[in-house]
Protein backbone atom coordinates (compact mmCIF):
# COMPACT_ATOMS: atom_id res chain seq x y z
CA UNK A 1 0.00 0.00 0.00
CA UNK A 2 0.79 3.41 -0.58
CA UNK A 3 1.48 6.25 1.73
CA UNK A 4 2.29 9.95 1.01
CA UNK A 5 4.86 11.44 3.68
CA UNK A 6 4.50 15.17 3.51
CA UNK A 7 7.07 17.70 5.43
CA UNK A 8 5.86 21.57 6.10
CA UNK A 9 7.97 24.47 6.52
CA UNK A 10 7.77 28.20 5.96
CA UNK A 11 9.54 30.70 4.32
CA UNK A 12 11.14 31.57 7.35
CA UNK A 13 12.18 28.16 7.68
CA UNK A 14 14.43 28.23 4.04
CA UNK A 15 15.78 31.34 5.11
CA UNK A 16 16.94 30.28 8.70
CA UNK A 17 18.70 27.10 6.51
CA UNK A 18 19.67 29.47 4.17
CA UNK A 19 22.16 31.35 6.59
CA UNK A 20 20.34 34.37 6.44
CA UNK A 21 19.37 36.12 10.50
CA UNK A 22 15.37 35.70 10.93
CA UNK A 23 14.60 36.99 14.20
CA UNK A 24 12.96 34.60 16.16
CA UNK A 25 14.86 31.40 14.08
CA UNK A 26 17.36 29.60 15.53
CA UNK A 27 20.67 30.00 13.02
CA UNK A 28 22.03 27.59 10.84
CA UNK A 29 26.19 26.90 10.91
CA UNK A 30 27.84 24.81 8.44
CA UNK A 31 27.75 22.16 10.70
CA UNK A 32 24.19 21.87 11.31
CA UNK A 33 23.24 22.03 7.89
CA UNK A 34 25.87 19.10 6.80
CA UNK A 35 24.08 17.41 9.27
CA UNK A 36 20.87 17.84 8.01
CA UNK A 37 22.13 17.02 4.55
CA UNK A 38 23.72 14.25 5.95
CA UNK A 39 20.92 12.97 7.40
CA UNK A 40 18.28 13.63 5.21
CA UNK A 41 20.25 11.56 2.51
CA UNK A 42 20.23 8.49 5.12
CA UNK A 43 16.99 8.83 5.36
CA UNK A 44 16.28 8.58 2.05
CA UNK A 45 18.80 5.61 1.19
CA UNK A 46 17.81 3.76 3.91
CA UNK A 47 13.76 3.67 2.33
CA UNK A 48 15.56 2.78 -1.12
CA UNK A 49 17.61 -0.41 0.27
CA UNK A 50 13.98 -1.74 2.39
CA UNK A 51 12.20 -0.94 -1.65
CA UNK A 52 10.11 0.89 0.33
CA UNK A 53 10.64 4.38 -1.49
CA UNK A 54 8.95 4.99 -4.76
CA UNK A 55 9.65 9.01 -4.97
CA UNK A 56 10.83 12.02 -3.08
CA UNK A 57 11.13 15.51 -3.82
CA UNK A 58 12.05 18.61 -2.33
CA UNK A 59 9.77 21.66 -3.24
CA UNK A 60 11.90 25.26 -3.71
CA UNK A 61 11.46 28.02 -1.20
CA UNK A 62 7.46 29.25 -1.09
CA UNK A 63 8.15 32.84 -2.69
CA UNK A 64 8.26 30.93 -6.12
CA UNK A 65 5.15 29.23 -5.54
CA UNK A 66 1.59 29.97 -7.94
CA UNK A 67 -1.63 30.03 -7.03
CA UNK A 68 -4.47 29.83 -9.91
CA UNK A 69 -8.08 30.48 -8.28
CA UNK A 70 -11.55 32.00 -10.32
CA UNK A 71 -12.75 35.09 -10.54
CA UNK A 72 -15.59 35.59 -12.42
CA UNK A 73 -14.85 32.11 -13.78
CA UNK A 74 -11.57 33.32 -15.39
CA UNK A 75 -8.56 31.70 -13.91
CA UNK A 76 -6.32 34.17 -12.65
CA UNK A 77 -2.78 33.48 -11.23
CA UNK A 78 -1.05 34.95 -8.25
CA UNK A 79 2.93 34.96 -7.17
CA UNK A 80 3.97 34.31 -4.12
CA UNK A 81 0.67 33.45 -1.81
CA UNK A 82 1.79 32.36 1.37
CA UNK A 83 2.60 34.66 4.33
CA UNK A 84 6.54 34.49 5.91
CA UNK A 85 5.47 31.92 8.71
CA UNK A 86 2.91 30.32 6.95
CA UNK A 87 3.74 26.45 6.74
CA UNK A 88 3.71 25.34 3.75
CA UNK A 89 4.85 21.49 1.78
CA UNK A 90 8.32 21.69 1.63
CA UNK A 91 8.62 18.08 0.33
CA UNK A 92 7.38 14.62 0.19
CA UNK A 93 8.00 11.16 0.50
CA UNK A 94 5.83 8.50 -1.65
CA UNK A 95 6.20 5.10 0.28
CA UNK A 96 4.96 1.75 -0.46
CA UNK A 97 5.05 -0.35 2.67
CA UNK A 98 2.97 -3.45 4.53
CA UNK A 99 1.03 -0.87 6.89
CA UNK A 100 -0.10 2.15 7.56
CA UNK A 101 1.55 1.88 11.13
CA UNK A 102 4.19 1.32 9.24
CA UNK A 103 4.78 4.35 6.95
CA UNK A 104 3.71 6.37 10.19
CA UNK A 105 7.44 4.86 11.79
CA UNK A 106 8.94 5.94 8.82
CA UNK A 107 7.53 9.33 9.16
CA UNK A 108 8.41 9.79 12.82
CA UNK A 109 11.99 9.12 12.09
CA UNK A 110 11.98 12.52 10.29
CA UNK A 111 11.38 14.37 13.36
CA UNK A 112 14.91 13.12 14.56
CA UNK A 113 16.48 15.07 12.13
CA UNK A 114 19.21 16.90 13.42
CA UNK A 115 19.39 21.17 13.45
CA UNK A 116 20.08 23.67 15.77
CA UNK A 117 18.42 24.26 18.90
CA UNK A 118 14.87 25.25 18.19
CA UNK A 119 14.77 24.38 15.08
CA UNK A 120 12.24 21.13 14.97
CA UNK A 121 9.83 22.82 17.66
CA UNK A 122 7.12 23.63 15.37
CA UNK A 123 8.17 20.63 12.76
CA UNK A 124 5.21 18.92 11.23
CA UNK A 125 5.19 15.49 8.99
CA UNK A 126 2.06 14.35 8.18
CA UNK A 127 1.43 10.90 6.73
CA UNK A 128 -1.29 10.09 3.91
CA UNK A 129 -3.20 6.88 2.56
CA UNK A 130 -2.87 6.80 -1.36
CA UNK A 131 -6.04 5.98 -2.91
CA UNK A 132 -5.01 2.77 -5.20
CA UNK A 133 -8.10 3.76 -7.94
CA UNK A 134 -10.95 6.12 -8.06
CA UNK A 135 -13.07 3.20 -6.86
CA UNK A 136 -11.21 3.71 -3.24
CA UNK A 137 -12.04 7.47 -3.47
CA UNK A 138 -16.11 6.60 -4.33
CA UNK A 139 -16.18 4.49 -1.39
CA UNK B 1 41.53 36.80 -17.78
CA UNK B 2 41.46 40.49 -18.91
CA UNK B 3 38.58 42.42 -18.85
CA UNK B 4 37.33 42.04 -22.42
CA UNK B 5 37.68 39.06 -22.28
CA UNK B 6 35.53 38.88 -19.21
CA UNK B 7 33.43 40.71 -20.75
CA UNK B 8 32.91 38.98 -24.15
CA UNK B 9 32.01 36.07 -22.12
CA UNK B 10 29.59 37.88 -19.90
CA UNK B 11 27.99 38.91 -23.02
CA UNK B 12 27.56 35.40 -24.47
CA UNK B 13 26.26 33.92 -21.24
CA UNK B 14 23.92 36.58 -20.28
CA UNK B 15 20.80 35.75 -22.16
CA UNK B 16 21.90 31.41 -20.98
CA UNK B 17 21.25 32.56 -17.26
CA UNK B 18 18.55 34.39 -18.29
CA UNK B 19 16.27 31.96 -20.19
CA UNK B 20 17.38 29.51 -17.28
CA UNK B 21 15.64 31.66 -14.39
CA UNK B 22 12.41 32.45 -16.57
CA UNK B 23 12.48 28.77 -17.69
CA UNK B 24 12.41 27.75 -14.53
CA UNK B 25 10.67 30.78 -11.83
CA UNK B 26 8.77 32.95 -14.54
CA UNK B 27 8.77 36.44 -13.25
CA UNK B 28 10.91 37.92 -16.69
CA UNK B 29 11.46 41.04 -15.67
CA UNK B 30 12.82 40.71 -12.21
CA UNK B 31 14.28 37.30 -13.49
CA UNK B 32 15.82 40.47 -15.69
CA UNK B 33 17.48 42.34 -12.74
CA UNK B 34 18.72 39.74 -10.80
CA UNK B 35 20.39 38.54 -14.39
CA UNK B 36 22.00 41.91 -14.39
CA UNK B 37 23.04 42.24 -10.66
CA UNK B 38 24.96 38.37 -11.08
CA UNK B 39 26.40 39.92 -14.08
CA UNK B 40 27.53 43.17 -12.28
CA UNK B 41 29.01 40.82 -9.49
CA UNK B 42 31.04 38.63 -11.80
CA UNK B 43 32.25 41.59 -14.09
CA UNK B 44 33.89 42.73 -10.65
CA UNK B 45 34.72 39.44 -9.40
CA UNK B 46 36.00 37.47 -11.92
CA UNK B 47 39.25 39.47 -13.56
CA UNK B 48 40.70 39.71 -9.64
CA UNK B 49 39.61 36.11 -8.19
CA UNK B 50 39.60 33.99 -11.44
CA UNK B 51 36.49 32.70 -13.29
CA UNK B 52 34.83 30.03 -11.62
CA UNK B 53 34.79 26.57 -12.87
CA UNK B 54 31.46 26.89 -14.01
CA UNK B 55 30.75 30.23 -15.09
CA UNK B 56 27.03 29.55 -16.25
CA UNK B 57 26.51 27.69 -13.05
CA UNK B 58 27.64 30.13 -10.55
CA UNK B 59 25.39 32.67 -12.83
CA UNK B 60 22.78 31.22 -12.38
CA UNK B 61 22.92 30.22 -9.13
CA UNK B 62 24.05 33.97 -8.03
CA UNK B 63 21.12 35.42 -10.16
CA UNK B 64 18.37 32.67 -8.70
CA UNK B 65 19.16 34.09 -4.86
CA UNK B 66 18.37 37.33 -5.86
CA UNK B 67 15.47 36.69 -7.62
CA UNK B 68 14.59 35.14 -5.04
CA UNK B 69 15.03 38.37 -2.45
CA UNK B 70 13.59 40.78 -4.82
CA UNK B 71 10.71 38.61 -5.14
CA UNK B 72 10.20 38.29 -1.31
CA UNK B 73 11.01 42.32 -1.44
CA UNK B 74 7.77 42.42 -3.83
CA UNK B 75 5.77 40.84 -2.51
CA UNK B 76 6.34 42.17 0.95
CA UNK B 77 5.87 45.58 -0.84
CA UNK B 78 2.95 44.61 -2.18
CA UNK B 79 0.85 43.12 0.47
CA UNK B 80 1.56 46.17 2.94
CA UNK B 81 -0.32 48.23 -0.03
CA UNK B 82 -2.84 45.71 -0.23
CA UNK B 83 -2.11 44.83 -3.79
CA UNK B 84 -2.28 41.73 -5.50
CA UNK B 85 0.41 40.48 -7.77
CA UNK B 86 -2.04 38.67 -10.20
CA UNK B 87 -2.26 38.19 -14.01
CA UNK B 88 -4.82 36.14 -16.19
CA UNK B 89 -3.47 33.05 -17.61
CA UNK B 90 -3.01 32.62 -21.79
CA UNK B 91 -5.67 31.12 -22.54
CA UNK B 92 -3.42 28.62 -24.78
CA UNK B 93 -2.14 27.40 -21.50
CA UNK B 94 -5.35 25.20 -20.92
CA UNK B 95 -3.64 22.23 -23.13
CA UNK B 96 -0.19 22.31 -24.57
CA UNK B 97 0.11 22.77 -28.08
CA UNK B 98 0.57 19.04 -29.96
CA UNK B 99 4.18 20.03 -31.03
CA UNK B 100 5.87 21.05 -28.10
CA UNK B 101 9.50 19.06 -27.59
CA UNK B 102 9.64 17.75 -24.57
CA UNK B 103 12.61 19.50 -23.62
CA UNK B 104 12.95 23.11 -25.39
CA UNK B 105 16.53 24.30 -24.99
CA UNK B 106 16.49 27.46 -27.33
CA UNK B 107 15.91 29.57 -24.90
CA UNK B 108 17.67 32.55 -26.13
CA UNK B 109 15.22 32.36 -29.29
CA UNK B 110 12.47 32.39 -26.67
CA UNK B 111 13.74 35.25 -25.05
CA UNK B 112 14.05 36.76 -28.38
CA UNK B 113 10.59 35.86 -29.48
CA UNK B 114 9.16 38.17 -25.94
CA UNK B 115 11.04 41.13 -26.63
CA UNK B 116 9.34 41.20 -29.76
CA UNK B 117 6.11 40.99 -28.55
CA UNK B 118 3.58 42.41 -30.52
CA UNK B 119 2.05 44.03 -27.47
CA UNK B 120 5.35 46.19 -27.58
CA UNK B 121 5.77 49.41 -29.15
CA UNK B 122 9.16 49.05 -31.28
CA UNK B 123 11.29 51.43 -29.68
CA UNK B 124 10.61 49.20 -26.43
CA UNK B 125 11.38 45.94 -28.36
CA UNK B 126 14.51 47.19 -29.26
CA UNK B 127 15.61 47.96 -25.65
CA UNK B 128 14.40 45.12 -24.10
CA UNK B 129 16.27 42.97 -26.82
CA UNK B 130 19.51 44.85 -26.36
CA UNK B 131 19.32 44.64 -22.78
CA UNK B 132 17.62 40.83 -22.21
CA UNK B 133 19.32 38.95 -25.06
CA UNK B 134 22.39 41.76 -26.02
CA UNK B 135 23.40 41.86 -22.49
CA UNK B 136 23.98 45.40 -23.08
CA UNK B 137 23.59 47.95 -19.75
CA UNK B 138 20.78 50.70 -19.98
CA UNK B 139 23.83 53.11 -19.93
CA UNK B 140 25.22 51.45 -23.25
CA UNK B 141 21.84 51.25 -24.86
CA UNK B 142 21.15 54.47 -23.52
CA UNK B 143 24.17 56.49 -24.89
CA UNK B 144 23.79 53.82 -28.52
CA UNK B 145 20.55 55.95 -28.66
CA UNK B 146 21.29 59.10 -27.78
CA UNK B 147 18.67 59.35 -24.99
CA UNK B 148 19.17 60.31 -21.36
CA UNK B 149 20.07 56.71 -19.20
CA UNK B 150 16.98 57.69 -17.33
CA UNK B 151 14.65 57.69 -19.96
CA UNK B 152 16.11 54.43 -21.40
CA UNK B 153 15.25 52.91 -17.93
CA UNK B 154 11.93 53.78 -18.27
CA UNK B 155 11.70 52.58 -21.44
CA UNK B 156 13.10 48.81 -20.20
CA UNK B 157 10.85 49.42 -17.02
CA UNK B 158 7.72 49.79 -19.17
CA UNK B 159 8.47 47.45 -21.66
CA UNK B 160 8.64 44.59 -18.91
CA UNK B 161 5.40 45.51 -17.19
CA UNK B 162 3.66 45.14 -20.57
CA UNK B 163 5.22 41.60 -21.26
CA UNK B 164 4.22 41.03 -17.19
CA UNK B 165 0.74 42.11 -18.28
CA UNK B 166 0.82 40.60 -21.75
CA UNK B 167 1.80 37.19 -19.51
CA UNK B 168 3.37 36.13 -22.62
CA UNK B 169 4.05 32.63 -21.73
CA UNK B 170 7.73 31.24 -21.99
CA UNK B 171 7.55 29.16 -24.61
CA UNK B 172 8.23 29.35 -28.63
CA UNK B 173 5.35 30.70 -29.83
CA UNK B 174 2.66 28.37 -31.33
CA UNK B 175 3.69 26.74 -35.32
CA UNK B 176 0.44 29.45 -36.58
CA UNK B 177 2.26 32.24 -35.53
CA UNK B 178 5.88 31.79 -35.63
CA UNK B 179 6.11 33.42 -39.18
CA UNK B 180 5.22 36.15 -38.28
CA UNK B 181 6.36 36.68 -34.74
CA UNK B 182 9.72 36.10 -36.49
CA UNK B 183 8.76 38.67 -39.13
CA UNK B 184 8.72 40.57 -35.97
CA UNK B 185 12.30 40.11 -34.50
CA UNK B 186 14.12 40.32 -38.00
CA UNK B 187 12.33 43.48 -38.11
CA UNK B 188 13.43 44.63 -34.67
CA UNK B 189 17.20 43.31 -35.52
CA UNK B 190 16.90 45.10 -39.11
CA UNK B 191 16.17 48.38 -37.15
CA UNK B 192 18.92 47.76 -34.53
CA UNK B 193 21.35 47.82 -37.34
CA UNK B 194 19.76 50.35 -39.72
CA UNK B 195 20.56 52.95 -36.19
CA UNK B 196 23.99 51.64 -36.14
CA UNK B 197 24.69 51.91 -39.94
CA UNK B 198 23.06 55.16 -39.77
CA UNK B 199 25.24 57.15 -37.99
CA UNK B 200 23.99 60.40 -38.86
CA UNK B 201 24.41 62.17 -35.63
CA UNK B 202 26.58 61.36 -32.43
CA UNK B 203 30.21 59.64 -32.09
CA UNK B 204 30.55 57.38 -34.92
CA UNK B 205 32.04 54.78 -32.57
CA UNK B 206 28.64 53.90 -30.70
CA UNK B 207 26.85 53.65 -33.92
CA UNK B 208 29.43 51.19 -35.20
CA UNK B 209 29.16 49.06 -31.51
CA UNK B 210 24.99 48.65 -32.79
CA UNK B 211 25.64 47.17 -36.00
CA UNK B 212 28.04 44.81 -34.83
CA UNK B 213 25.27 44.10 -31.86
CA UNK B 214 22.96 43.65 -34.64
CA UNK B 215 25.22 41.41 -36.53
CA UNK B 216 26.05 39.36 -33.14
CA UNK B 217 22.33 38.90 -32.55
CA UNK B 218 21.28 37.32 -36.12
CA UNK B 219 23.92 35.62 -36.07
CA UNK B 220 22.76 33.73 -33.11
CA UNK B 221 19.42 33.44 -34.45
CA UNK B 222 21.03 32.21 -38.02
CA UNK B 223 22.78 29.59 -35.65
CA UNK B 224 19.27 28.75 -34.28
CA UNK B 225 17.57 29.03 -37.38
CA UNK B 226 20.00 27.26 -40.24
CA UNK B 227 17.39 26.85 -42.68
CA UNK B 228 15.45 29.73 -42.59
CA UNK B 229 15.67 31.84 -45.86
CA UNK B 230 14.56 35.30 -44.22
CA UNK B 231 17.00 34.93 -41.30
CA UNK B 232 20.07 33.68 -43.60
CA UNK B 233 18.99 36.57 -46.33
CA UNK B 234 19.23 39.07 -43.04
CA UNK B 235 22.24 38.13 -41.71
CA UNK B 236 23.96 38.13 -45.66
CA UNK B 237 22.11 41.82 -45.83
CA UNK B 238 23.86 43.08 -42.71
CA UNK B 239 27.46 41.35 -43.65
CA UNK B 240 27.31 42.63 -47.10
CA UNK B 241 26.27 46.29 -45.64
CA UNK B 242 28.60 46.75 -42.86
CA UNK B 243 31.33 45.75 -45.35
CA UNK B 244 31.46 48.82 -46.92
CA UNK B 245 31.39 51.11 -43.60
CA UNK B 246 34.57 52.56 -43.83
CA UNK B 247 34.65 53.81 -47.09
CA UNK B 248 31.05 55.34 -46.86
CA UNK B 249 32.49 58.61 -44.70
CA UNK B 250 35.48 60.56 -45.57
CA UNK B 251 38.18 62.35 -43.33
CA UNK B 252 35.64 65.38 -42.50
CA UNK B 253 32.90 62.86 -42.02
CA UNK B 254 31.35 63.56 -45.24
CA UNK B 255 29.11 60.79 -46.29
CA UNK B 256 30.44 59.41 -49.72
CA UNK B 257 27.50 57.37 -52.53
CA UNK B 258 28.52 54.37 -53.28
CA UNK B 259 29.66 54.96 -56.70
CA UNK B 260 32.37 57.43 -55.35
CA UNK B 261 33.39 54.66 -52.45
CA UNK B 262 37.09 53.55 -52.66
CA UNK B 263 36.32 49.83 -52.36
CA UNK B 264 39.43 48.45 -51.80
CA UNK B 265 38.36 49.73 -47.72
CA UNK B 266 36.06 47.33 -48.22
CA UNK B 267 35.64 44.64 -46.00
CA UNK B 268 36.40 41.69 -48.05
CA UNK B 269 35.82 38.98 -45.41
CA UNK B 270 32.33 40.52 -44.72
CA UNK B 271 31.46 40.36 -48.18
CA UNK B 272 32.70 36.97 -49.16
CA UNK B 273 30.53 35.46 -45.69
CA UNK B 274 27.66 37.67 -47.31
CA UNK B 275 27.70 36.52 -51.01
CA UNK B 276 28.58 32.83 -49.67
CA UNK B 277 25.11 32.99 -47.59
CA UNK B 278 22.85 34.36 -49.97
CA UNK B 279 24.38 32.30 -52.73
CA UNK B 280 23.34 29.04 -50.07
CA UNK B 281 19.51 30.50 -49.38
CA UNK B 282 18.30 31.71 -52.74
CA UNK B 283 16.40 29.14 -54.57
CA UNK B 284 15.82 26.86 -52.00
CA UNK B 285 12.40 28.11 -51.23
CA UNK B 286 10.03 31.61 -52.38
CA UNK B 287 12.29 34.36 -51.53
CA UNK B 288 11.39 37.00 -49.13
CA UNK B 289 12.47 40.65 -48.96
CA UNK B 290 15.62 40.38 -46.63
CA UNK B 291 17.00 37.78 -49.11
CA UNK B 292 16.33 39.77 -52.19
CA UNK B 293 18.01 42.73 -50.48
CA UNK B 294 20.76 40.92 -49.95
CA UNK B 295 20.97 39.73 -53.49
CA UNK B 296 20.93 43.37 -54.88
CA UNK B 297 23.37 44.08 -51.92
CA UNK B 298 25.65 41.03 -53.18
CA UNK B 299 25.46 42.14 -56.86
CA UNK B 300 27.00 45.89 -55.61
CA UNK B 301 30.03 44.13 -53.34
CA UNK B 302 30.82 41.93 -55.95
CA UNK B 303 31.12 44.53 -59.07
CA UNK B 304 35.06 45.56 -58.88
CA UNK B 305 34.09 49.27 -59.91
CA UNK B 306 30.82 51.37 -59.96
CA UNK B 307 31.07 51.22 -63.66
CA UNK B 308 31.32 46.70 -64.01
CA UNK B 309 27.98 46.70 -61.75
CA UNK B 310 25.59 44.08 -63.10
CA UNK B 311 22.55 47.11 -63.09
CA UNK B 312 20.17 44.76 -65.32
CA UNK B 313 20.04 41.96 -62.10
CA UNK B 314 19.75 44.62 -59.92
CA UNK B 315 16.35 45.93 -61.74
CA UNK B 316 15.20 42.64 -62.23
CA UNK B 317 15.48 41.94 -58.40
CA UNK B 318 13.99 44.95 -57.60
CA UNK B 319 11.22 44.69 -59.70
CA UNK B 320 10.71 41.21 -57.45
CA UNK B 321 11.10 43.38 -54.39
CA UNK B 322 8.49 45.75 -55.13
CA UNK B 323 6.24 42.39 -55.73
CA UNK B 324 6.59 41.32 -52.20
CA UNK B 325 7.00 45.52 -50.65
CA UNK B 326 4.54 48.10 -51.01
CA UNK B 327 7.87 50.59 -49.73
CA UNK B 328 8.01 53.68 -52.06
CA UNK B 329 11.39 53.68 -51.33
CA UNK B 330 11.87 50.34 -53.22
CA UNK B 331 10.21 51.68 -56.31
CA UNK B 332 12.88 54.90 -56.01
CA UNK B 333 16.15 52.62 -56.00
CA UNK B 334 14.24 50.67 -58.68
CA UNK B 335 13.58 53.90 -60.79
CA UNK B 336 17.90 54.33 -60.39
CA UNK B 337 18.11 50.60 -61.33
CA UNK B 338 16.24 51.21 -64.74
CA UNK B 339 17.90 54.49 -65.41
CA UNK B 340 21.59 52.66 -65.33
CA UNK B 341 19.66 50.34 -67.65
CA UNK B 342 17.75 52.32 -69.79
CA UNK B 343 19.11 55.23 -69.42
CA UNK B 344 17.98 58.71 -66.97
CA UNK B 345 14.83 59.36 -68.99
CA UNK B 346 13.09 56.10 -68.19
CA UNK B 347 14.18 56.75 -64.76
CA UNK B 348 12.75 60.01 -64.85
CA UNK B 349 9.36 58.67 -65.95
CA UNK B 350 9.38 56.46 -62.75
CA UNK B 351 10.40 59.05 -60.60
CA UNK B 352 6.90 61.37 -61.54
CA UNK B 353 4.84 58.70 -60.69
CA UNK B 354 6.15 58.54 -57.29
CA UNK B 355 6.04 61.82 -56.76
CA UNK B 356 1.66 61.64 -56.60
CA UNK B 357 2.83 59.11 -53.75
CA UNK B 358 2.27 61.36 -50.54
CA UNK B 359 4.44 59.25 -48.19
CA UNK B 360 7.75 60.29 -50.30
CA UNK B 361 6.22 63.34 -52.59
CA UNK B 362 8.34 65.51 -50.59
CA UNK B 363 11.33 63.24 -49.45
CA UNK B 364 14.95 64.37 -49.88
CA UNK B 365 15.39 61.02 -51.73
CA UNK B 366 13.63 61.64 -54.37
CA UNK B 367 14.33 64.99 -54.82
CA UNK B 368 18.21 64.20 -54.49
CA UNK B 369 17.88 61.06 -57.31
CA UNK B 370 15.57 63.17 -59.55
CA UNK B 371 18.64 65.59 -59.74
CA UNK B 372 21.14 63.01 -60.45
CA UNK B 373 19.45 61.58 -63.60
CA UNK B 374 18.16 65.12 -64.46
CA UNK B 375 22.00 65.86 -64.27
CA UNK B 376 22.98 62.14 -66.61
CA UNK B 377 20.24 63.60 -69.17
CA UNK B 378 22.35 66.60 -69.25
CA UNK B 379 19.77 69.05 -67.79
CA UNK B 380 22.08 71.16 -65.58
CA UNK B 381 19.98 73.91 -64.20
CA UNK B 382 16.95 71.50 -63.24
CA UNK B 383 19.16 69.21 -61.87
CA UNK B 384 21.20 72.25 -59.51
CA UNK B 385 17.47 73.25 -58.63
CA UNK B 386 16.41 69.96 -57.20
CA UNK B 387 19.58 69.45 -55.63
CA UNK B 388 19.01 72.68 -53.61
CA UNK B 389 15.08 71.25 -53.20
CA UNK B 390 16.39 68.05 -51.63
CA UNK B 391 19.09 70.26 -49.14
CA UNK B 392 15.85 71.66 -47.82
CA UNK B 393 13.78 68.72 -47.41
CA UNK B 394 16.30 66.85 -44.99
CA UNK B 395 17.28 68.35 -41.14
CA UNK B 396 20.54 65.95 -41.75
CA UNK B 397 23.57 68.48 -41.61
CA UNK B 398 25.55 65.91 -43.29
CA UNK B 399 23.15 65.53 -45.87
CA UNK B 400 22.60 68.77 -46.42
CA UNK B 401 26.26 69.33 -46.87
CA UNK B 402 26.67 66.91 -49.77
CA UNK B 403 23.24 68.44 -51.75
CA UNK B 404 24.20 71.92 -51.56
CA UNK B 405 27.70 70.65 -52.58
CA UNK B 406 26.31 69.17 -55.78
CA UNK B 407 24.48 71.75 -56.58
CA UNK B 408 27.66 74.34 -56.18
CA UNK B 409 29.45 71.72 -58.45
CA UNK B 410 26.74 71.96 -61.27
CA UNK B 411 26.93 75.91 -61.41
CA UNK B 412 30.22 75.96 -62.38
CA UNK B 413 29.48 73.54 -65.52
CA UNK B 414 26.61 75.16 -67.03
Amino acid sequence: MKYMILLYGSQQDYDSMAGKPVPGKPTWTGEDFAAMGGFMASFSKDLVESGELVSTRGLTAPVHARRIQLRSGVPVVTDGPYAETQEVLAGYWIVECESFDRATEIAARLTTCPGPEGAGDRAVVDVRPIADSRAELDA
Amino acid sequence: MSDTETEDLLRELAPRVLGALVRRYGHFGTAEDATQEALIAAARQWPSEGLPANPQGWLITVASRRLTDLLRADQARQRREDAVAQWVLPGDWVAPAADTPAADRDDTLILLFMCCHPALTPASQIALTLRAVGGLTTGEIARAFLVPEETMTRRITRAKRQIKTSAVPFRLPAATERAERLDAVLHVLYLIFSEGYASTSGPALQRTELAAEAIRLTRIVHALLPTDGEVTGLLALMLLTDARRLARSGPSGELIPMADQDRSRWDAAYIAEGVALITGVLGRSPAGPYQLQAAIAAIHDEAPSAGATDWPQIMALYKLLMQLSDNPVVRLNHAVAVAMVHGPHAGLELLAALGTDERIANDHRLSAVTAHLLELAGDHPAARDAYLTAATQTTNLPQQRYLNAQAARLVGNQ
